[in-house]
């Protein structure tokens, strides 16, 4: 492989010192040719651009394409020539290195013609280029081909010149459409490409869609005999010696990227990395619409970092996906830009490097949707406990407490009833009934403890006044909340002040309790705060564990703060949505 | 003395009206829920209604409500609310806009028959009933320190109790075996040590006590 370029790098030194030679000793009449400098430049431009981008990716065919139309520069410069066979054969192939041009634009970056209308011009270019020129020279000699100081032309068989500039006019008027076609098929790819494959193909198309205006108003002009002379010319051989550097620059640019990879290793190894990992990889590859997704085994899907499942694009959805595996198993999936498809390797380094980062990101993906799917249900579950208990107390009311008072109700009756000679009875009854208005009074108590009838009836504020006011220790309470809240944080709070309150009463030892309510910022804030003893834990089996629970289930925050001696405060802070 | 009567609960409805009736009272019609009645009291102008506080629809606190509405276009009828819970809250709201002629007590209460006649014939006379259990309550109040009612003695809090539930000095006096002269002064003590303006009136001390008992 470097022994071929270097042969080439070698055979084009001859080319181009014969050529610039021929340049620099161009006999007279002879307008729109380019000069010694500008030959040498277009055609070293093309040969070492060619060369170090064969070099750089010898799997596309771009490279080879530029030497190819490097050469066919150099030889273009034979129309220079003085001896008739070297100055037929530069008329033979002048217009070949054209040919090579448009077929580098038409299948730039991958090196591909893309169909069948990018292979039917250079079809036709190339029977316009040589065809037409050669079935010309059939006919006519220098002024008949446009060449009045060059040699003799030595395939002419008829002398027809009017024939021969028949021929050649007819090439020119083949080759305008030609190029203006190429011109606009290139801008349309331009304006429907995405931001990636602009910024990749950008400067060479630029280069190449100059040169091909420049080209083409050459051609017309050349129809009309020159009246401009050699300036068109000029500024068209320039601009062609910009093409092939810009080939090379938007090569040497992926080089670069490649380059990046180790930065991006480096930038993953920072702590912070995994917030940015999206951001590092989009920077790496070069392309900013780039998403990634997460496997997530319990669902076999693959889901975004919110734990949201992602949909993989179609192939005519005008993205790709490539897959992330590690040891045999999928963790992520990239979506990106087609464009990087021609640059398969630096995905799969990018990939390779990011593999550990992604496999962590997918883990801390998966952790979340199974967060997100413990959070819904401990909210579930608080929910049905809190239905149950409403449950609980309306049977009871509905039914064992009427029953009971009926029961008391006909006892009653019964004790009016009875007659003199049993008042022997009479204790006896009364003092069932005295039975039955206990076990009232007690299951009026118990419904009262799980589900108070003021909290769902009145909201917070009242059942927790009423609450504060039969307390164990004087409570004072301090409330600022207007409004009534969902059921299940009502109930979380109430019942965190209820059994705070017990508490404060049976162990801390104090001597004054202060409740605080308030709402800001859509949250609740409840604390609950006593002078006494202190040191209460959070222990598991303690009631405070199960306000913790409740609190949580709801998304909220609770803390106890309990040093010895300086009372306990309890603090919960509930999100409502 | 007539008496209409709303309860949603069938057993509850029929058993007390069977009392009422056992006792004595003009039971003049009977109704299931708020709107009913109402449209039995516009009919029927009895003396007293007596109401369950929850009551379909929403079961929460509907007669309540309705008393509030009979009180308002029918200031003259006697108001007996009778309620499952101890609510004090429930009590001074019906309290609070005048005590005449109104009730608090607990269902559970009804099965003593004396009481339930004594509670239906004071309110159907302009007096007042709390039920000695939201009574029990407001006195029992953990409070600071220095608290007025602290300074009370033990058989002073058991009259402030028995005014506060609307019972008359004559009640107190004999609830406690003791002679009116001594009621009146253990009232006079009370009064002064709350410092309470003296009323004659029985029936508007006891807004005055519940008042006081509730801000504290």
């Amino acid at each position: 492989m470097k022994a071929k370029l270097s042969v080439i790098a070698g055979a084009g030194v001859p080319a181009g010192a014969g050529a610039a030679w021929l340049a620099a000793h161009q006999p007279p009449g002879r307008p729109t040719e380019p000069g010694a400098l500008l030959t040498l430049l277009v055609g070293v431009s093309l040969l070492a651009s060619g060369l170090a981008s064969w070099r750089a990716r010898p799997e596309n065919r771009i490279g080879q394409v530029m030497v190819f139309t490097g050469f066919a520069w150099f030889a273009a410069q034979l129309t220079e020539a003085s001896a008739p066979w070297l100055n037929t054969i530069g008329l033979a192939v002048q217009s070949v290195w054209i040919l090579g041009l448009v077929y580098l634009l038409l299948s730039f970056p991958s090196g591909r013609l893309q169909g069948r209308l990018d292979r039917a011009l250079v079809m036709i270019g190339l029977i316009a280029g040589v065809g037409l020129e050669l079935l010309a020279m059939l006919y006519g000699n220098k002024a008949g081909l446009h060449c009045p100081g060059c040699a003799n032309n030595v395939l002419q068989v008829v002398h027809d010149n009017r024939k021969a500039r028949g021929w050649i006019n007819l090439q020119h008027l083949v080759a305008i459409p030609l190029l203006v076609t190429v011109v606009v098929l290139l801008v349309q790819r331009w304006l429907g490409a995405s931001a990636a494959q602009r910024r990749a193909v950008a400067p060479v198309l630029v280069a190449g869609c100059a040169t091909l205006a420049a080209l083409t108003s050459t051609v017309v002009l050349d129809l009309f005999g020159d009246p401009l002379g050699a300036l068109p010319a000029n500024v068209y051989f320039t601009l062609m010696a910009t093409v092939p550097v810009a080939v090379l620059f938007v090569f040497l640019q992926r080089q670069l990227a490649r380059g990046m990879v180790a930065g991006l290793v480096v930038e993953l190894g920072e702590p912070s990395a995994s917030r940015d990992l999206r951001e590092a990889l989009a920077r790496a590859l070069g392309d900013p619409s780039l998403e990634l997704a997460f496997w997530f085994p319990p669902e076999n899907r693959y889901v975004d970092g919110d734990g949201t499942p992602v949909k993989l694009p179609d192939d005519d959805s005008g993205r790709r996906s490539t897959f992330v595996e590690r040891d045999g198993q999928p963790i992520a999936v990239l979506l990106h830009d087609p464009v990087l498809e021609h640059n398969a390797g630096l995905v799969q380094s990018v990939c390779a490097a990011a593999s550990l980062a992604l496999e962590n990101e997918r883990l801390q993906a998966e952790l979340r949707a199974r967060l997100f799917e413990l959070q819904a249900s401990r909210a579930r579950l608080v929910d049905a406990t809190d239905a149950e208990r409403r449950r609980i107390e309306r049977d009871l009311h509905d039914g064992t407490q009427q029953r009971l008072v009926s029961i008391a109700m006909s006892l009653g009756l019964l004790e009016t009833k009875l007659p003199e000679q049993a008042q022997a009875a009479r204790p006896l009854v009364r003092e069932t009934r005295e039975a039955l208005a206990l076990a009232l009074a007690e299951l009026r108590e118990l419904t009262h403890g799980i589900n108070p009838p003021l909290l769902t009836e009145r909201g917070l504020p009242a059942a927790l006044d009423e609450l504060c006011r039969r307390a164990g220790l004087p409570t004072h309470l301090d409330l600022a909340l207007d409004r009534r809240l969902p059921d299940q944080i009502e109930s979380a709070a109430y019942f965190m002040a209820s059994e705070a309150l017990t508490n404060a009463a049976k162990h801390s030892h104090g001597s004054e309790v202060r409740v605080s309510v308030s709402f800001a910022g859509h949250s609740l804030t409840l604390e609950v705060a006593d002078d006494g003893i202190g040191g209460a834990a959070t222990t598991s089996g303690s009631g405070l564990r199960g306000l913790a629970d409740r609190i949580e289930a709801l998304g909220g925050r609770f803390t106890v703060s309990s040093p010895p001696g300086r009372g306990t405060t309890l603090r919960a802070e509930i999100p409502c949505a | 003395m007539r008496v209409a009567l709303a309860d949603d609960s069938l057993l509850l409805r029929e058993g007390l009206s069977r009392l009422l009736v056992e006792v004595g009272f003009d039971v003049v019609g009977l109704a299931a829920d708020a709107d009913s009645l109402l449209e039995l009291v516009e009919r029927t102008r009895p003396e007293v209604a007596i109401i369950d506080i929850r009551m379909p629809p929403t079961y929460t606190d509907e007669g309540l409500r309705a008393a509030k509405v009979i009180r308002q276009r029918w200031p003259a009828i006697g108001l007996l609310v009778l309620s499952q819970h101890v609510n004090a809250r429930y009590a001074i709201e019906l309290l609070s806009a005048g005590t005449d002629g109104i009730g608090y007590m607990l269902k559970e209460r009804v099965s003593d028959l004396d009481e339930l006649a004594s509670s239906v014939t004071r309110v159907g006379h302009g007096g007042s009933v709390l039920d000695q259990a939201v009574v029990g309550e407001l006195v029992g109040r953990r409070r600071q320190a220095d608290n007025p009612l602290e300074h009370l003695t033990d058989r002073e809090r058991e009259v402030l109790a028995l005014i506060a539930e609307g019972r008359s000095n004559r009640a107190i006096a004999e609830r406690l075996f003791v002679t009116d002269h001594t009621v009146e002064k253990h009232v006079k003590n009370i009064f002064g040590t709350l410092c309470l303006p003296q009323s004659p009136d029985d029936h508007r001390r006891v807004l005055a006590v519940i008042t006081y008992l509730n801000s504290q």
